[in-house]
């Protein structure tokens, strides 16, 4: 549960963001949350429903995730397959199984909406 | 405080507490939208590379052990001190298990070790590192390291997604844990240099087709070097004391003298 320790992350960013525009309440955080960013997306949500409880600031803070998709690379053919879901297993197009995923292992801060 | 690695830009964080008023005030209840577009890894990652800048002037390669709880990263250094500690200096940062248990096992070796006290942390993350290694440097004979360990907390999971200022990340699946945890732990593989398989002695009482394993690596991460050996009864061990025979006399030459 690694998930705790980035929303606690999250949290300390939030405070001072909002120290920096003189707000008092955060409204809404979204997130991109990459597939492949070892993140589990449920946890995540569920440390911040947790940790969020303790917190004035961000008591009332709605949280939207992102998950953009991951571009895999076939190493032999070059054939490229976006998709959000699992690693295809190979290459759809010549069947090799070396396939280099780009991006997807981001945890992003996207934006916030307080007042 | 260190003057070393300029630790102490890291620590005044709050302290500057600057305030950019925009001119608009906000009393009557109208939210702002900010773009923020920071990675939640940014803090961690800075950390991380200024371990690493740290580990370069003092001219030392650092590794990082991940695996499972028992796949052998305390047998592997202990056996690792036995065969290689006299001609490299080795430290080491325990950061498994609460109890000083690893860490006395590694003293009783003669070699320089501290246990990291993680709370029952699921990872170790760079601060912890930096922390750690200044208490390393002050333990006898942890003021001329050549080669750092680190035996991460044992899961395959966390500790993949925190660069502590490694050089090499160096992933372990033992015999009878079975051939498919590259598949199921994608992430320990695709950000690791080294793939380890141990207890090769074991290979008898175990389904472990180690090529199959090693066929399922290379699709995750085609750069992996894989070795596959027993620490116990020896075999295939030297290809690993070779690797990192190699490892420290690269990153040496790289140093400017
Ligand atoms: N048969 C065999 N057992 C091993 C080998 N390496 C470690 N072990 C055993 O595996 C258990 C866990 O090893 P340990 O080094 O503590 O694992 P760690 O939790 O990854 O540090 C111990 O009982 C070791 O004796 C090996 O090469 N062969
Ligand atoms: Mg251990
Ligand atoms: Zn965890
Ligand atoms: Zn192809």
């Amino acid at each position: 549960m690694h998930e705790i320790s980035l929303v606690q992350g999250l949290l300390d960013q939030l405070h001072s963001i909002a120290r920096e525009n003189n707000a008092k309440q955060v409204l809404r955080v979204t997130m991109i949350i990459g597939p492949l960013s070892g993140v589990v997306v449920e946890s995540f949500e569920f440390g911040f429903d947790i940790l969020s409880r303790q917190d004035d600031l961000v008591r009332d803070a709605k949280l939207e995730i992102i998950i953009p998709e991951v571009t895999y690379r076939c190493s032999n053919c070059g054939q490229e397959e976006v998709t959000s879901r699992a690693r295809p297993a190979q290459c759809a197009k010549c069947g090799d199984r070396i396939l280099i995923a780009t991006q997807g292992d981001d945890l992003i801060l996207r934006q916030v909406e307080m007042e | 405080m260190c003057d070393v690695c300029g630790c102490h830009t890291h620590s005044h964080g709050d302290k500057h507490d600057h305030s950019h008023s925009h001119g608009h005030s906000h009393s009557h209840d109208e939210s702002v939208i900010v773009d923020i577009n920071r990675s939640l890894f940014a803090a961690n990652d800075a950390m991380a590379r200024s371990n690493r800048e740290h580990f370069d002037t003092e001219k030392i390669v650092a590794i990082n052990l991940i695996s499972s709880p028992g796949s052998g990263k305390t047998t592997l250094l202990e056996h690792t001190i036995d065969r290689i500690g006299k001609e490299i200096n080795i430290g080491v940062i325990e950061g498994d298990i609460e109890t000083d248990r690893d860490a006395a096992r590694i003293r009783a070796k003669g070699v320089p070790a501290i246990q990291l006290t993680t709370g029952g942390a699921c990872h170790l993350d760079a601060s912890m590192i930096h922390r750690g290694f200044h208490q390393l440097q002050k333990e006898p004979g942890g003021d001329k390291i050549d080669l750092l360990v680190i035996e991460n907390v044992g899961n395959l999971v966390c500790p993949a997604t925190f660069d502590l200022g490694e050089h090499r990340r160096v992933v372990l699946v033992s015999v009878p844990e079975g051939p498919d945890k590259p598949a199921k732990y994608p992430k320990a593989f695709t950000t690791s240099q080294v793939f380890l398989i141990t207890k090769t002695d074991l290979l008898p009482y175990f389904d472990f087709p180690v090529p199959e394993a090693t066929r399922e690596a290379l699709e995750l991460n085609p750069s992996l070097e894989v070795m596959a050996f027993s620490a116990t009864s020896g075999e295939g061990f030297d290809i690993w004391l070779d690797y990192l025979r190699d490892l420290v006399k690269t990153v040496r030459g790289k140093q400017p003298a």
